[in-house]
């Protein structure tokens, strides 16, 4: 076993992880405060913890309809790619050899290559000729089309090491390529299905700039990040709203944080190549 | 038995290729049409587009040849501001970025509690959303730093940090580092790891000092996690736009505009879809080496490991 010696580096380099999460630690304690008190004393701990701030928020900004929209997208869009992604990786990667694929391969990992910019623009137009913008089946779409290529390019890498004699033998037996895939493929897919899972999910519920472009300013179908970046983010004042509304915003990330760390770590490595 | 047999097995030959296709649309087809849709099709639109005069409402598109793409490299000064911002934020993010994310990374390889939390602490701002870091980033920048410009009297506290084009390009440089070491932090960990402990201890024991030892030994180990962070954090400059579009707005004066947020703004604010697509083509050419640098030098890596 590894002594738990700490050098003069890592101590120094703790203290600054600290200092690191200062900024969301400042807006924590300032989120109990009224204007004046932030204004006034906004480095003091709240001399009370007082919730009336949250919950004037709550219901002026409508946060239940915000969380059922922005929790509708991320379930959505999450169970498209998990189920769809797995299956278009792994007959890419055990038929690489045929030209169909490696086309239909090439189409779904260019986005990964191209910037988003190169895109939006037309995107925004075939939505609005289809009547899909502002809608949030508009916004599910593309959301998941959005998630898709770099979930196919991590699962299909992933696919590459598992040996195919397990799933020959499964022929051998007489089983269906469906079903195949259910009973032999799926299940030693499960690691790298968790972290496209939490990736995704995560990427969803922060995301803004998609749902900006798709639905705007739409109420109905607005997310809440969207909708604190409409009423707060023009060089706001109302600091007493805009604090506990943004703190509730990222409680629901730091909660999945904590405990799917290790599975948004090792996305952190295996989805590098995007950029 | 043998005249039974053959035309079975044409038959089944024909039926096989048949049942081939029918797997590839079962099994390929749904995810490839999500792509198709939002991305690909977009793509070669934009592609039709920028051959065009259009104002992305109006009916009538006006044929105008590569007149687009003349337009921008002759006369348009925007568009060429924002590169040379988008050069400029690119360089200092990627050595900024790189220094800092190396350090702590090297501080925070050891397997033991501290390090784990530590760690935790520096990703966070990589999982919260760019509303919430912006807000924060206000906030600091604003009521907190008039509160202490007030108390203190430090000209620090006092300075206009997003009204003047340089104190802005500082405050988005300090923002996206703070933002993103976490993500090169883990990538530079999962380097450092996989070099083998005794051949520290034994340049250790050869007498170089621990500057020394991580130059000549630490250094070309992690070489394949150095190039990963080096092109993702370069492409990650010249893709610049999400903090852009919720924080800066391009701001003050158009100091902030990158490369992407002048083609965002040239189509919804300006509405020139037609020389916004061709921009767009431009930039994808740009961006498109960077990524094939890129890809080559990841995949090489994956040999190695």
């Amino acid at each position: 076993m590894e002594r738990s010696r700490l050098t003069k580096g890592t101590v120094i380099t703790l203290i600054i992880s600290i200092l690191w999460l200062f900024p969301l630690i400042l807006i924590f304690i300032n989120s109990f405060k009224s204007d004046s008190e932030i204004l006034n004393h906004f480095l003091e701990l709240p001399k009370k913890l007082d919730f009336s701030y949250y919950a004037e928020t709550w219901t002026k900004f409508g946060f239940p309809k915000l969380i059922a929209n922005t929790l509708l997208y991320t379930v959505c869009t999450v169970l498209i790619v998990v189920l769809l992604a797995p299956l278009a990786a792994y007959y890419l990667e055990r038929h690489k050899k045929e030209r169909r694929c490696r086309i239909a391969f090439s189409l779904i990992i260019l986005p990964i290559m191209v910037p988003f910019q190169s895109y939006m623009i037309s995107l925004t137009r075939i939505l609005g000729n289809i009547g899909l913008n502002n809608t949030k089946t508009g916004y599910i779409l593309v959301s998941a089309g959005l998630c898709m290529p770099l979930a196919v390019f991590m699962i299909h890498g992933y696919i590459n090491t598992i040996p195919i004699e397990l799933e020959e033998s499964a022929y051998i037996d007489g089983a269906g390529k469906v079903r195949t895939y259910f009973s032999i493929v799926l299940p030693l897919l499960v690691p790298i299905l968790t972290t496209v899972v939490v990736l995704d999910a995560l990427a969803t519920w922060n995301d803004v700039i998609t749902n900006q472009l798709v639905v705007g300013s739409n109420e109905a179908a607005i997310n809440m990040q969207n909708a604190l970046y409409m009423k707060f983010s023009a060089q706001t004042s109302d600091w007493s709203h805009a604090l506990p509304g943004t703190v509730m915003s990222m409680v629901p990330s730091l909660i999945f944080f904590i405990f799917m760390q290790k599975y948004i770590i090792s996305g952190a490595t295996s989805g590098a190549v995007k950029g | 038995m043998d005249n039974e047999k053959k035309p079975v097995r044409v038959h089944s030959k024909k039926g096989k290729k048949r049942k081939e296709t029918l797997m590839f649309i079962i099994f390929v087809v749904p995810a490839l049409a999500f792509v198709l849709f939002a991305t690909d099709i977009p793509f070669v639109m934009n592609i039709y587009y920028s051959v065009f005069d259009w104002n992305g409402i109006s009916k009538n598109l006006t044929f105008v040849g590569l007149e687009n793409f003349r337009k921008i490299f002759t006369s348009d000064k925007t568009y060429w501001t924002s590169w040379w911002f988008t050069l400029r934020f690119t360089f200092f993010y990627v050595i900024i970025v790189n220094a800092i994310s190396l350090a702590i990374a090297l501080a925070l390889s050891k397997e033991n509690r501290f390090a784990q939390v530590g760690r935790a602490f520096y990703y966070i701002p990589y999982i919260i959303s760019l509303t919430a870091i912006s807000l924060i980033w206000e906030f600091i920048l604003g009521p907190a730093f008039d509160s202490l410009y007030e108390s203190t009297g430090w000209s620090f506290f006092g300075m206009s940090w997003l009204g003047k084009p340089n104190l802005a390009f500082i405050v988005l440089v300090v923002i996206t580092v703070w933002e993103n070491v976490g993500f090169y932090m883990i990538n530079y960990i999962a380097g450092i790891v996989s070099v083998p402990r005794d051949y520290m201890e034994a340049a250790k024991i050869d007498g170089a000092n621990r500057w020394k030892a991580f130059w000549k030994v630490m250094f070309p180990l992690i070489m394949p996690s150095v190039s990963i962070c080096f092109l993702t954090s370069l492409t990650f400059g010249f893709k610049l736009f999400d903090i852009i579009m919720v924080f800066t707005k391009g701001g003050p004066v158009n100091s902030t505009v990158s490369v992407a947020y002048n083609i965002y703004k040239e189509a919804f604010t300006n509405n020139h879809y037609g020389t916004a697509t061709a921009k767009s083509l431009i930039f994808v050419a740009f961006i498109l080496i960077v990524t094939g640098i890129q890809m080559r030098v990841t995949k090489k890596q994956e040999v190695e490991l």
